[in-house]
Order: structure tokens, then C-alpha cells, then sequence
């Protein structure tokens, strides 16, 4: 049991009895009054207390949990100290829900788990129940509800040595600089690389993740494989809309590499208005400006599209955490199902599982038999974009004469 | 030893309301430069307390929280709704 | 419902296709049950499939009144074609820590999302908020009234706030974890609500509060202060168990290899051979550990969770100044207090995160995260003049390799003055 007592003067303490009452839709409107936004206002309530909205059985073995095992492929058995024993069930969503979905979810809470939820940080769902007859219930529920289209609404899977859910960003969605778009990238990756998500079949987990643009809000620079949203060329700037619609002096400063320059430029019409030049080559493509300055758009169908990076974790297991690695510079936007981003990944998966040991991860893997190796077995061209030439560079730089004879070499002699 | 605050709220409407006329959002590190003796959380205590005077207001540049004066710069209308 | 318009999307009627869950069929089925915004989504994106481009445009609004985060300003550059989604902001909204809900709390911010927004979420974003997607503006305070009012709950943290911290599921449900990551992640929410809503930084700050280091939140590659769990004491052994696992009775890391033949299992090859500082052996039958060598990579433990388990006298190890790559390229968090025991009121943690951030704030540049900031002015200073204390091997991988510390002048005898006129006695000119 978790102690609580010090917490129950806060507001999200206990919410249960709050949410018992029916949603009032016209409680705002009757309250909220805009030109006194402070009369009745509530603030810094914070989020509700966690220990509410666990089911029974963990509220009472919270500390107490002895081992766990995985039944298959998404199917976790935990046992207590106090002898009490939890099935886990982890199914995949594409974190982009509506409240159908959601409402679903609810009804299948309270079908089979006390009304419990809680998803995960990589975005999949998971169900608890005590008793093994409501567990393989459950199962057969979940294998049986799919889509109209036919997809699985809740696939069963992402737990041990396989794929687990990707992590991912807006996109086109909902963002104003992606480079590419995210959930449909992670439906078609995810489709063709299903057998490893209700698997147990590679040498260890095997990590993807995937972001839109350099902000990377998916922070996937430490995954096994990381898919980045690249842009190539640098925004336009509107001469005839910039002093209209925005502050030069603070699309300049948004710059992180200082490219943007003010600049006093002629229009067609020969009115002098003032404007910004941007130094192409400092240009690395952030869309930072466009985001203060609606008039220098970023985006474009030839510049833009996809890089893969590999070899990256983060766990500390056996060995230290470490960023990913750029191995495909730059992929085109094929669409709708991005063709070779998912060729490109089964190539590198394949020969990861074919090549690693058990426990390596795939950066351990490429590390053991050299990144030489790494691209031959992947079947992978080695290009100048893979050498560092940003900050840091010289981490990477190879100072030692120990490398390892590769189609690379052979080619020279 | 301590600022007092109401006076930095006018030292920090003062400065902000000159430096608008040249950009017209900036840093909470910009702001600062309003009153060198106070301390960081001084400054933010009192331009947060002034944005809910509704005499100071916030903008997003996507990552970052700025401030602005309201009635200076591109109001959200200008940018990203009528335009034109 | 006659006038509802729905687009043509033959090439996302592709992403129907396959396994994978559908998030276009989600959608679709949304718009069906009458929804107009759902259509329009679908059909904007259906354009930018066509056009490689997106169709959105960044709007400056921030949060609510006195909010300086918590939301994300949206417009269409298509409005006349997508008129229901022409604004479409989002907002934040603070999960409870490690993402437990139940139905009463799905429902009912269903009926509320339905009626003030587009029914449109994330569950969750990549910091851990759920994310609503889409309203217009009018309808971002009702929305926040609804949620402080109807469910007690709150937004989130954006721009140069505190961001919304997260943990991984830690006691709930993992026997590893030597951290109560929830109670900290709540605790330090609610301490630093101030930070959470209105900026009070040169740019963004992150916790993160893994229970072990398997880091199951990814704590040492986002988070500014990465906390993570670990042991002083030693590796809790079942002899019993270990020979369990030897005779093949329990399946070696709980069954997480079970769909590829790796023939029997091998505790020497597996475990000893694989330990990173070669510090366990068998002696006979019994499996013995240095704990003293051991670096609490987990591995061990992993692979046989019913044999080992971490020790009883826990807390964390921290870390600081994760970011990600721009600018000054992506950066791990870097160890900087070995141990420090984690418990409620947990004010040593805080004693630290004020001194930690009094720095940053006097000295960190505009947009200059708490990583740059250490490289920047380094991190001996961080460690020895900010934070107070002592600097340890185990702060750096290996020493540095060149000669040029910056030597301070009270660190010489006899200070950088000095006699010429002495000098030039010793020495002719
Ligand atoms: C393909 C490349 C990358 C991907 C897909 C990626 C993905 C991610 C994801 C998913 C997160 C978590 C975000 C969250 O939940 O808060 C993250 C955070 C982070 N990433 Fe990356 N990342 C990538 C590259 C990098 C690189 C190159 C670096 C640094 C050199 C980096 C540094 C970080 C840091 C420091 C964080 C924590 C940042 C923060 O919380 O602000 N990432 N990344
Ligand atoms: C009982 C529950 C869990 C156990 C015992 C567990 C165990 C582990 C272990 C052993 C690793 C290291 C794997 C390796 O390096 O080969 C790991 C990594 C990881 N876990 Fe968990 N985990 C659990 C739950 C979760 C959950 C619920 C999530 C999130 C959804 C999660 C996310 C991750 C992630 C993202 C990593 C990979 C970090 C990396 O890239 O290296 N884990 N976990
Ligand atoms: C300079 C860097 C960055 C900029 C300019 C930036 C900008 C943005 C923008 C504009 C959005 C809104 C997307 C939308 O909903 O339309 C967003 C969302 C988000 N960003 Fe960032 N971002 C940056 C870096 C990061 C990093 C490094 C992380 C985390 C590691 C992060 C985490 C998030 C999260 C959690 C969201 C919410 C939506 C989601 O999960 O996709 N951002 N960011
Ligand atoms: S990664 Fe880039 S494009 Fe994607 S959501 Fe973040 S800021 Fe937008
Ligand atoms: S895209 Fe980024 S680097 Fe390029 S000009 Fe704009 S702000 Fe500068
Ligand atoms: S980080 Fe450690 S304690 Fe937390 S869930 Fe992962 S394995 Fe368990
Ligand atoms: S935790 Fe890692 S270092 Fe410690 S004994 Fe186990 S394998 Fe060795």
C-alpha cells in the first residue's frame, strides 16, 4: 500500500466522486465570463493523484511485486510476495485516437478489468485481470475486434525480444514543419514488421521511433531505428507579405544559426519594403523561422522526405546508452505506404536477427562486427552524408589502424 | 535585498513598452535588463503577475514562451486568420 | 446531418490496409457517427499526401489566461476547402503519473471533448500530456473551466516552462524498480506547479523518473534531470531460483526469447560471460557477485528475475542536461550525484533542483538549455561551484587527455603577481 495521507488536501486527490456527475456542457458558458477571467477561476490544480485509478490488485501489491514472465508475445504474468498473481495484456494503438476509440476502450475496461487502464510510454494499451478465465476471455475479445478495414483495433504483442510500439510525432496531422508524415509512416512500418511485434523471435528488443522534423519532439536519437522527417532546402521568404504578416526582427532572431539577414529589397512594383535574405548554406533546415513568420514557408515535395538512423538505446544494460547513427541520409516521400523506408528497415532487421547474438542490441551488433560489416550485411550503400561534418565531428573520426577488409575496400585494390 | 515588486512591475511595463516599438516579444532574459539588481525569479514573478494584470501577454514561439505588450506586433488576426 | 461533406481519400484509403491498427479508419468511423472536422482532417491530409507538403500554419497562442503553456496555436492554409478545421489548436492536458485511467474518467472527458473540441486526441504526446487536438480559440477557456471545474484537473506544461514530468510504472508493476516513480513524479508536479504554467526559464525543462536503469521512460536521453533508480547494498540471490533457471525449469529473461530456438540455457555464456565488469562466478553450485565491481547494468537481473533482485537500501542516481540535437547536437544526461536517497518530503532533491536552476537562470542565454549551459561553462564548475560538491572519477568516462586546465590564481602559491624586478635578479634579460 502507498502511503497517501500527505497529498489529500489536494485537489486532484480524489476526483472519483467528481467524475460520477455527468459531464455539464453548459456549466462554462453559464459561469465563465471573458471579461473577468478571473472570477471563479481554479489554477495550478495539477494533475489528478495516480494511485485512484489503479485496479484493486495493484493498489494492494505496489512494492510488493516478487517476478514476472511473459505467457507469449504480449501476455505478462506477475506474482506478489503476498501470492497474489496479475495478468498483463499489451495491445498496440497508433496513439492518434478519437473519443469512438476512447469510449471503446472504456466499455472493454469494464468488461474485464474493473474499469482499469493505462497506457504505456511507447503508446501501447495495457489490461490487468486476476483470474486466468477472464484473461483468455479477454484475448479472444481483443483478436476478434477489428476495424472496418480490417486492421486490428487492439493487436496483441510489443513485449520482449520484438518490436515494440514506435514512438512518434504529428506530422501532417497537425504540425507546421514536419518533412514528412508520421502516422501514416508508422502504420505502413508497423503493418510490414507485424510479425515482429507479436514476437519473441529477435536476439533482443528492438526499438523504433520516428519524428517529423530536426525538433525531433520524439526524441529518437537513441533508438535501435530511428526514422527522421528531413528537409533539404531552406524557406522562401515573401517579399510582398513579409512586413504584413510579421516582425522581421523576430524571424531573425528565431534563427538558431544566425542564416537570417535583414535585408531592404524591391518589389516588382518597385515599392521598397523591408524583407530578410537567408545564407543558404548556414541553412539547416529547422523551420524555426517559419514558425515566427508565416511568410517564409519551409515546405517542399522534392526537398523533403525521410533519413534513417540506427544503433542507437538507451537502456544501460550490458552496455552505456548511445545515440543512433545516420545510415540512409535521405529517402523520398513515397506515398501513401512509404515504400522504401520499409524495405529499408526489414533489409537492417534482417540482418540484425540473421547476425546478432542473443542479448546484443542492433548497435552492439554493428559495434561487435564493425559498421563496415553493418553496411555490407544490411546491403546498404556507405555515403559522404554519414561522415560527421557537424558539431562533434571528431568523435566519430576513426583513429586506429584496426578495421576490417569489406566490399568497401575490395573495390580500392 | 529584496526588490520591491510593484516598483519592478513598472520598471518592466516601462522597458518592455520602449523595446516593443523595435520587436515587440521577448525573452524573460531580456526583461532583466529592466531592473539589473533584481533576481531572475523576481523578474518572472512579477511579469507573470503582470500578464494576469492583463498589462503584459505571453506568446508561443512553438517551443518557447515570449513576452509581448499588448497592442504592439502582429496581432494573431493579422498573422494567421484574415490576412491579407 | 445532410449537409456533412466527406472528401475522396483514395490514397489514405490505402492506410486501411494491413494489421497495424488504422488510425484512418478511427477516423473515418468518427466522421460517420457525423463529425465534419474528422472529414476535414482527413481530407487536408489527403492533400498533403498529394502535395508532400503539410496544410498547417503556426499560431502564437500559448495557453489560457495567466498561462504562459498548455496549448499550441493552429490554423489551416486551406481554410475555404476545410472550413471545420480552419482553427485547431491543441491543449495539454496532465496525465496522472504513469498513465493509469479508468472509465469513468474516459467517458466522461470523452462527453467533454466531444461537445468543446473535435473528439481528436493523443494518447499521449511524446512528454506524456494527453494531447487534445483541435478546437478553436473561443472555445480554449471553456475548455480549461471544464477541465479545472468538472474533473480537477489541469494543462500541462509548453514554451519555456517546467514541461510535464513522467515516469516509468516503477511499484505499480515492477518488481526492478528501486523508486517510488510516481509519488516523486506527482510530488515534484505539484511543487513546481508555478514552473509548470508560466515561464520561468531560458527554455524548456524536463524530469524524468525511471525506477531502474533499463530506463523504460528514456529519462538519460530527454530529461534536463534524469532520475533514476539503483542500489548500494548487494544483488538479492535465490540460490534455489538460479538452479531453477540452470535446470531449465523457469525460462531464462522471463520468457522474452520464447519464439526462437537459442538451445538450453547456458548461465555461463549468458550471464557471467555477458556481465560488463566480469564480476560473478560459480562457486559449485552457488552464484556469487562482487558487488563491489558491479555497475548495476541490470543484465544479470534481467535474465533472471526470479533468481535476483536489486538490494534493499535504494534511491537515485542523477543525471543531468539531456536535449535534443539542435543546437549545439544531441546530448545524453551526465552523471552528476552518484546517490541520493529518495523520500518524501524529498528535500534534498530540491535543496539541488533550486541551486541547479538559480544558475541557469542567472546564466543560461535565451533558447540555451541546461546541457549547453554545463558544456558551456563546464562541468567542474557546475559541479564544484554551483551544486557544492566533490568532483569524483565517476563523473567523467575517462579523464581528459589534454594538459590545459584553466588554473585559477588562488590555486597557485603566491598568487599571478609577482616581481619582476626579483625575476630579472635570478635571471639577465
Ligand atoms: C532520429 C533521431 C531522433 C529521434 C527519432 C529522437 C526521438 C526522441 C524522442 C522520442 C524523445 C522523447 C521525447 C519526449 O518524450 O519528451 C527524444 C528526446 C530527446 N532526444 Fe532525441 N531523437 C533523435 C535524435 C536525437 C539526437 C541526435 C539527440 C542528441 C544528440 C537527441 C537528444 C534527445 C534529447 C536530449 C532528448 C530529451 C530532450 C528533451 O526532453 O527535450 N535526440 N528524442
Ligand atoms: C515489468 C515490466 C518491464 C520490465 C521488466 C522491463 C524490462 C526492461 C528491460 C530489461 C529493458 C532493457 C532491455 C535491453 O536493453 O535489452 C527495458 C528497456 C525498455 N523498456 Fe522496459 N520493462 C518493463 C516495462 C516497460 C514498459 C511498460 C515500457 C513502456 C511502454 C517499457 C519501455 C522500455 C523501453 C522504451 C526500453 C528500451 C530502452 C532502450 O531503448 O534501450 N518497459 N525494459
Ligand atoms: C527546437 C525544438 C522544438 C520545436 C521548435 C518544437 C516545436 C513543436 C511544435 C510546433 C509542436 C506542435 C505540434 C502540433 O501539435 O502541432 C510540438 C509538439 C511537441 N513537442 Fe516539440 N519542438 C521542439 C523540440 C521538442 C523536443 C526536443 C521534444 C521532446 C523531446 C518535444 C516534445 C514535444 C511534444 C511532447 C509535443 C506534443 C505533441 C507530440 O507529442 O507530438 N519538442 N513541438
Ligand atoms: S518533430 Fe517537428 S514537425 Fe514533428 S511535431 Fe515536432 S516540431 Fe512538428
Ligand atoms: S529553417 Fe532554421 S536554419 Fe534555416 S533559415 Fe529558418 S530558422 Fe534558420
Ligand atoms: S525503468 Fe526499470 S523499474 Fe521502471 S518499468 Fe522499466 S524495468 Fe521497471
Ligand atoms: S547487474 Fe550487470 S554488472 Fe552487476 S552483476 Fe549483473 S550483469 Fe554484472
Amino acid at each position: 500500500m502507498i502511503d497517501t495521507s500527505m497529498y489529500k488536501d489536494d485537489p486532484g486527490y480524489n476526483i472519483q466522486e467528481l467524475l460520477d456527475k455527468p459531464y455539464d456542457p453548459e456549466l462554462a458558458d453559464r459561469e465563465y465570463n471573458p471579461d473577468k477571467p478571473m472570477a471563479g477561476r481554479l489554477t495550478d490544480q495539477g494533475p489528478p493523484h495516480f494511485e485512484q485509478f489503479f485496479p484493486e490488485v495493484i493498489k494492494k501489491n505496489y512494492g510488493k511485486w516478487l517476478t514476472h514472465e511473459f505467457l507469449q508475445s504480449g501476455v505478462i504474468k506477475y506474482t506478489s510476495e503476498t501470492g497474489d498473481v496479475m495478468w498483463v495484456v499489451r495491445c498496440a494503438t497508433p496513439r492518434l485516437v478519437t473519443t469512438n476509440l476512447l469510449r471503446e476502450i472504456a466499455d472493454i475496461a469494464d468488461k474485464f478489468c474493473e474499469g482499469c487502464c493505462r497506457w504505456t510510454t511507447r503508446n501501447s494499451l495495457e489490461w490487468h485481470v486476476t483470474d486466468e478465465g477472464t484473461l483468455k476471455e479477454l484475448i479472444e475479445f481483443l483478436n476478434n475486434l477489428k476495424h472496418p478495414g480490417g486492421s486490428y483495433k487492439f493487436p496483441i504483442g510489443g513485449t520482449g525480444a520484438g518490436i515494440t510500439n514506435i514512438v512518434h510525432t504529428q506530422g501532417w496531422i497537425h504540425c507546421h514543419t514536419p518533412a514528412t508524415d508520421a502516422s501514416g509512416m508508422v502504420k505502413s512500418v508497423m503493418d510490414d514488421m507485424f510479425e515482429y511485434w507479436n514476437s519473441h523471435k529477435l536476439p533482443a528488443k528492438l526499438r523504433i521511433s520516428m519524428a517529423c522534423c530536426l525538433n525531433m519532439c520524439g526524441a529518437v536519437h537513441c533508438s535501435d531505428i530511428a526514422l527522421l522527417g528531413i528537409h533539404r532546402k531552406p524557406p522562401f521568404v515573401e517579399d510582398d507579405r513579409i512586413t504584413g504578416v510579421c516582425e522581421v526582427p523576430l524571424a531573425i532572431a528565431a534563427c538558431p544559426t544566425a542564416a537570417i539577414k535583414p535585408a531592404t529589397v524591391e518589389l516588382a512594383d518597385g515599392k521598397k519594403v523591408k524583407s530578410v535574405r537567408v545564407k543558404n548554406e548556414r541553412c539547416m533546415f529547422c523551420g524555426n523561422c517559419y514558425t515566427m513568420c508565416p511568410a517564409m514557408p519551409l515546405a517542399d515535395e522534392e526537398g523533403d522526405g525521410v533519413a534513417i538512423l540506427a544503433g542507437g538505446k538507451i537502456s544501460n544494460r550490458i552496455t552505456r546508452p548511445s545515440f543512433s547513427k545516420l545510415i540512409v541520409p535521405y529517402i523520398p516521400n513515397e506515398l501513401p505506404r512509404f515504400d522504401s523506408v520499409c524495405k529499408i528497415v526489414r533489409q537492417i532487421v534482417e540482418a540484425y536477427e540473421k547476425g546478432a547474438n542473443k542479448y546484443e542490441r542492433l548497435g552492439d551488433w554493428a559495434t561487435r562486427v564493425g559498421w563496415e560489416r553493418f553496411f555490407e550485411q544490411c546491403n546498404l550503400p556507405f555515403t559522404d552524408k554519414s561522415i560527421d561534418d557537424y558539431r562533434l565531428a571528431y568523435d566519430t573520426y576513426h583513429t586506429t589502424t584496426q578495421f576490417k577488409w569489406s566490399s568497401h575496400t575490395d573495390k580500392m585494390m | 535585498m529584496a526588490v520591491d515588486k510593484e516598483e519592478l512591475k513598472e520598471k518592466i511595463v516601462e522597458f518592455a513598452t520602449k523595446k516593443s516599438k523595435f520587436k515587440s516579444k521577448m525573452y524573460i532574459k531580456d526583461l532583466y535588463k529592466a531592473d539589473p539588481d533584481a533576481k531572475p525569479r523576481e523578474v518572472k514573478n512579477a511579469a507573470n503577475e503582470l500578464v494576469r494584470e492583463g498589462r503584459l501577454e505571453f506568446f508561443s514561439s512553438g517551443s518557447t514562451t515570449m513576452y509581448g505588450v499588448p497592442g504592439f506586433g502582429k496581432s494573431e488576426a493579422q498573422q494567421f486568420e484574415g490576412e491579407e | 446531418m445532410a449537409d456533412l461533406k466527406k472528401h475522396d481519400t483514395p490514397l489514405l484509403n490505402e492506410l486501411k490496409k494491413g494489421p497495424f491498427p488504422s488510425f484512418v479508419d478511427d477516423l473515418e468511423t468518427r466522421a460517420n457517427s457525423g463529425v465534419q472536422c474528422c472529414y476535414d482532417l482527413l481530407g487536408q491530409l489527403e492533400l498533403s499526401y498529394n502535395h508532400k507538403e503539410t496544410h498547417w500554419k503556426h499560431g502564437g497562442i500559448v495557453g489560457v489566461f495567466g498561462y504562459g503553456g498548455g496549448v499550441i496555436g493552429r490554423y489551416s492554409d486551406a481554410p475555404k476547402e476545410f472550413p471545420s478545421i480552419a482553427h485547431f489548436h491543441t491543449l495539454r492536458v496532465n496525465q496522472p503519473a504513469s498513465k493509469f485511467y479508468n472509465s469513468r474518467f474516459l467517458r466522461k472527458l470523452c462527453d467533454m471533448w466531444d461537445h468543446r473540441g473535435s473528439g481528436i486526441c493523443n494518447f499521449h504526446g511524446s512528454t506524456g500530456d494527453m494531447i487534445l487536438i483541435g478546437t478553436s480559440t473561443d472555445q480554449l477557456e471553456p475548455t480549461f473551466y471544464d477541465l479545472s471545474h468538472q474533473f480537477d484537473m489541469d494543462l500541462g506544461g509548453s514554451g519555456s516552462n517546467l514541461r510535464t514530468p513522467s515516469c516509468c510504472m516503477g511499484k505499480a508493476r515492477c518488481e526492478f524498480s528501486c523508486l517510488d516513480t510516481q509519488a516523486i513524479t506527482y510530488d515534484l508536479t505539484m511543487t513546481y506547479q508555478d514552473e509548470l504554467h508560466r515561464p520561468a526559464f531560458p527554455y524548456k525543462f524536463k524530469f524524468k523518473t525511471s525506477g531502474c536503469p533499463n530506463d523504460c521512460v528514456a529519462a538519460i536521453a530527454r530529461a534536463c534531470t534524469s532520475i533514476i533508480g539503483t542500489w548500494r547494498d548487494n544483488i538479492r540471490i535465490d540460490q534455489k531460483a538460479v538452479q531453477a533457471y540452470i535446470g531449465g525449469e523457469l525460462k531464462p529473461n522471463a520468457g522474452a526469447f520464447s519464439d526462437r530456438d537459442w538451445g538450453a540455457f547456458d548461465i555461463q555464456k549468458e550471464v557471467i560471460d555477458l556481465c560488463p565488469t566480469r564480476c560473478m562466478w560459480m562457486d559449485g553450485n552457488e552464484l556469487k557477485i562482487d558487488d563491489r565491481e558491479c555497475t548495476r547494468c541490470m543484465h544479470c537481473i534481467n535474465v533472471m528475475p526470479s533468481a535476483l533482485r536489486p538490494g534493499v537500501d535504494c534511491g537515485a542516481t542523477i543525471l543531468n542536461g539531456a536535449k535534443a540535437p539542435i543546437l549545439e547536437g544531441a546530448q545524453m544526461s551526465t552523471l552528476i550525484i552518484p546517490f541520493m536517497k529518495m523520500e518524501y518530503p524529498y528535500q534534498e532533491f530540491k535543496d539541488y533542483v533550486e541551486l541547479m536552476w538559480d544558475w541557469w537562470m542567472e546564466e543560461g542565454k535565451n533558447r540555451e538549455r541546461l546541457g549547453e549551459l554545463i558544456q558551456r561553462q563546464g562541468l567542474a564548475h557546475y559541479i564544484i561551484d554551483i551544486l557544492g560538491r566533490e568532483p569524483i572519477p565517476q563523473h567523467v568516462r575517462e579523464p581528459r587527455s589534454n594538459p590545459y586546465p584553466f588554473w585559477k590564481e588562488e590555486e597557485v602559491p603566491g598568487g599571478w603577481t609577482r616581481s619582476l624586478e626579483d625575476f630579472r635578479k635570478r635571471h639577465a634579460a
